[in-house]
């Protein structure tokens, strides 16, 4: 019997760069009403290929993440009606996202100056969420059998944002996380420039990065590259991407670095060496490690 | 004893068995598909029974305008995985969903603007059911009352069927079922008297009910057809039940004469129940909205049913015991511990064990020769016993590896091996040739033509098929003449 599949998408919901997309001197601008209404068509797809498959919708704020929908419990209680031309489940999704999205847009206000997205506390509630999901409670244990069970957990993430140097720590961690966890991250970079860690994440994960080059033809990109579970992949390719910045954000002043340091005493005490990203990594040779805090010999 | 390597049939099916609705549908003509392809509810019941390739080339498909070339999406599939994809395009040109076309790929008009009517929304085909307003006197249908109404219809159903054979009288199911169950050859009156439950309807009992669900409906369309119903509207209202919301009122209204006539019978069957007969409104129950779907469609008996949240969405609880309905500990001396007070599991069980004792909730029994062979002179095979057996493991069990006792499973496939002793075959005995060339010459012949069953040298005679006959006839006939 074949499984059900859980789908977890991020949505980057940073205002600025929404504007900056949107904007008529791009060569294909895409404003955030397209952008949601080809989404939606790409989540009912999801929900329509299985009446099993679950979806978790996070979106990241700036500042805050916030849970936008989820399939598996109700977050408010009006129930839009039924109508005779529309199948329930996706009305449910199109207006809880939409009047989310709303309410939080509505809510940010006047500000100064916008704080950065909240990517990385959007992924790692995703993880969460898929740990819970994956992991029954023990008093279930032994339903394997349940098909509601889910086998085969992805995270897609919209991201419209430039990489925040700050978060290279947190976002490597999630990583490890979700490797982990056995789940994919997949990553649409809809706008803006490339994000390196976005791409190592796709990459650890066995997941695939696509810049978006044409950005019209978004839900063809979304449904040929990330509708699949990983079992159909192994049949109709995904594209991944050719090459990937491995380059890692130095400890010190979260700048991204083409040659790092790294402390020859800590780094056998690192875990995963053979990823060698976890490391402590520093711009500049130190007299001090201040991850550990020992002297260590400048060549 | 002949020790035999039996296969383990623990290990998960390989690839999508596709669902036994498909051929029945690649049966009908291009007209009847494209009549129901009009109907966005139908496009989206029929994208869901397929497998997961032809439905991911669907969606690649469905946003495109012009037709892709066949050799850019073949670009796209892995060299392991070109058989899966080439069976994949096989279905859907059965399906007429798209076009037999070497060159280009496109989806057939009606159902790419039928799945994408579906998957937005909109139109005005009203094909997922008009639902009514609440009314303010009478409450409507809770999901537990649905669940318990359903239940009890499908339970009556198989009861029926179990208990024919033992002298019983169980509560009879409705006219209308009853034919239902003679047409499709699961029950038949032998001696004109009472029904008799047949081999295949005792095979049908260890299935899964999502299984038991379809062959009924399977054959109800086959009936349709005899009874000059219009095969699409059939269909139609199947897949319109299927989408619907558990728990709500639809109209009856909107429906066609054919659909009014099938909803009596399906309240027989309990898809779907209605306050009256007379009533204006009528709720689907659990074994419709599921149709679709691999969730299983009855709540399991013991259980309080609540295995789905009440919000109305058909989303699936996260922790809740949706497939407990393990409820068989099988130990490795033929003992069977059953924790059920249902009849009807009860009665199942009692079709391949010897019961012990009977406790309120708990049923004890042994697998024994006798009870094994009996069960298999009923029809059933011993792979069904087993999956059975897979199916229904209590809980405590899944903790084995393999599930069930390996000698347990071994000795009930040596049980079955031991009634195929004898193997018969129609044929013809060649004998009395004049002489040991003559008789040589003939084998050889007809040894070519793979049509041998048997030889005796020494006696000079052998055994052929039937099919094999004219031709060995044919060559012995040349072979004097000639002489």
């Amino acid at each position: 019997m074949e499984k059900a599949s859980h789908l977890s998408v991020i949505i980057d919901l940073s205002p600025t760069q929404w504007h900056l997309s949107a904007q008529t001197s791009n060569q294909y601008p895409l404003s955030i009403e397209t952008f949601l209404s080809q989404l939606l068509a790409f989540l009912n797809a999801h929900i329509a290929s299985k009446h099993e498959n679950s979806l978790v919708i996070f979106g990241a704020l700036p500042g805050k993440s916030v849970l936008l929908y989820s399939s598996t419990e109700l977050l408010s209680d009006d129930v839009p009606s039924l109508d005779a031309n529309s199948y329930l489940p996706f009305k449910l999704v199109d207006s809880a996202v939409v009047q989310r999205i709303m309410n939080e847009f509505d809510a940010i206000g006047e500000l100064e100056e916008e704080p950065p997205c909240a990517l990385v506390g959007a992924v790692t509630k995703a993880l969460c969420y898929i740990n819970r999901i994956t992991h029954p409670s023990s008093t279930t244990a032994g339903v394997a059998e349940d098909p509601s069970i889910v086998h085969d957990p992805r995270i897609l993430i919209l991201s419209v944002s430039p990489d925040l140097s700050s978060s290279y720590i947190p976002i490597m961690n999630a990583i490890f996380s979700a490797q982990k966890l056995a789940l994919t991250i997949d990553v649409c970079k809809v706008y803006g420039p490339d994000t390196v860690f976005l791409q190592q994440a796709a990459h650890l994960t066995n997941g695939s990065y696509i810049y978006l080059e044409r950005r019209d033809a978004l839900l063809q990109y979304l449904i040929m590259s990330f509708l699949s579970p990983t079992s159909i992949r192994k049949i109709l390719a995904v594209p991944k991407q050719d090459k990937i910045d491995f380059r890692a954000a130095c400890f010190c002043h979260k700048n991204i670095v083409d040659i790092g340091f790294v402390c020859s005493v800590c780094l056998s005490s690192t875990h995963y060496l053979l990823l060698s990203c976890d490391l402590a990594v520093f711009c500049q040779p130190l007299p001090v490690c201040s991850t550990c805090r020992l002297a260590t010999l400048v060549p | 004893m002949p020790v035999q390597s039996l296969k383990n049939t623990d290990v998960i099916v390989p690839q999508h068995a596709p669902h036994p609705l498909l051929p029945f549908l690649q049966s009908q003509s291009q007209t009847t598909l494209t009549r129901l392809y009009q109907r966005p509810s139908s496009c989206l019941s029929i994208f869901r029974l397929l497998g997961p390739i032809e439905r991911q080339l669907i969606m690649n498909l469905l946003w495109l305008e012009s037709a892709l070339s066949a050799a850019t999406m073949s670009a796209w599939v892995l060299p392991e995985g070109k058989n899966a994809y080439d069976s994949a395009l096989t279905v859907m040109t059965g399906l007429h969903i798209a076009p037999n076309s070497a060159v280009k790929l496109a989806l057939n008009p009606t159902f790419k603007s039928g799945l994408r009517q579906a998957i937005t929304g909109g139109g005005n085909t009203g094909s997922f059911g008009v639902p009514t307003d609440k009314d303010a006197k009478r409450q409507s249908a809770n999901i537990e009352n649905l669940d318990a109404y359903a239940l009890e219809r499908w339970e009556t159903i198989l009861h029926y069927m179990v208990s024919s054979g033992q002298g019983q009288n169980p509560t009879k199911p409705s006219q209308g079922v009853l034919y239902l169950l003679q047409r499709s050859g699961l029950m038949n009156n032998v001696h004109g008297a009472a029904l008799q439950i047949t081999s295949s309807g005792f095979q049908f009992l260890l299935h899964s009910p999502h299984d038991q669900l379809w062959n009924l409906l399977l054959q109800y369309l086959h009936m349709a057809e005899e009874r000059q119903m219009d095969l699409v509207e059939v269909l139609s209202f199947l897949f319109m039940l299927s989408t619907m919301d558990l728990g709500r009122e639809y109209s009856t209204e909107p429906l066609s004469e054919t659909q009014k006539a099938m909803l009596e019978d399906l309240r027989d069957y309990g898809l779907v129940w209605q306050r009256k007969t007379s009533s204006k409104r009528f709720s689907p129950t659990r074994l419709a909205t599921t149709l679709t779907s691999s969730s299983p469609p009855l709540p399991s008996s013991h259980s309080t049913g609540g295995s789905r949240m009440a919000d109305g969405t058909g989303a699936v609880a996260l922790s809740s015991g949706a497939a407990q309905q393990g409820f068989i500990v099988l130990e490795t001396n033929y003992r069977i511990y059953a924790y059920t007070d249902n009849p009807l599991q009860t009665a199942v069980l009692n079709l391949f064990i010897t019961m012990k004792y009977r406790f309120p909730n708990l049923v004890v029994g042994m697998l024994t020769r006798e009870s094994v062979r009996k069960a298999l002179g009923n029809g059933i095979s011993a792979d069904q016993i087993i999956s059975y057996l897979t199916t229904h493991a209590h809980p405590q069990m899944r903790k084995n590896n393999p599930l069930l006792p390996v000698t347990v499973q071994d000795q009930i496939r040596l049980w079955e091996l031991e009634r195929n002793r004898l193997k018969s075959a129609e044929g013809y005995l060649y004998k009395d040739f004049a002489s040991q060339a003559d008789y040589e010459y003939v084998l050889a012949y007809a040894k070519q033509l793979d049509v041998v069953l048997w030889e005796n040298m020494a006696k000079r005679c052998f055994f052929g098929t039937l099919d094999g006959h004219a031709n060995v006839r044919g060559f012995i006939e040349r072979r004097t003449g000639s002489v």
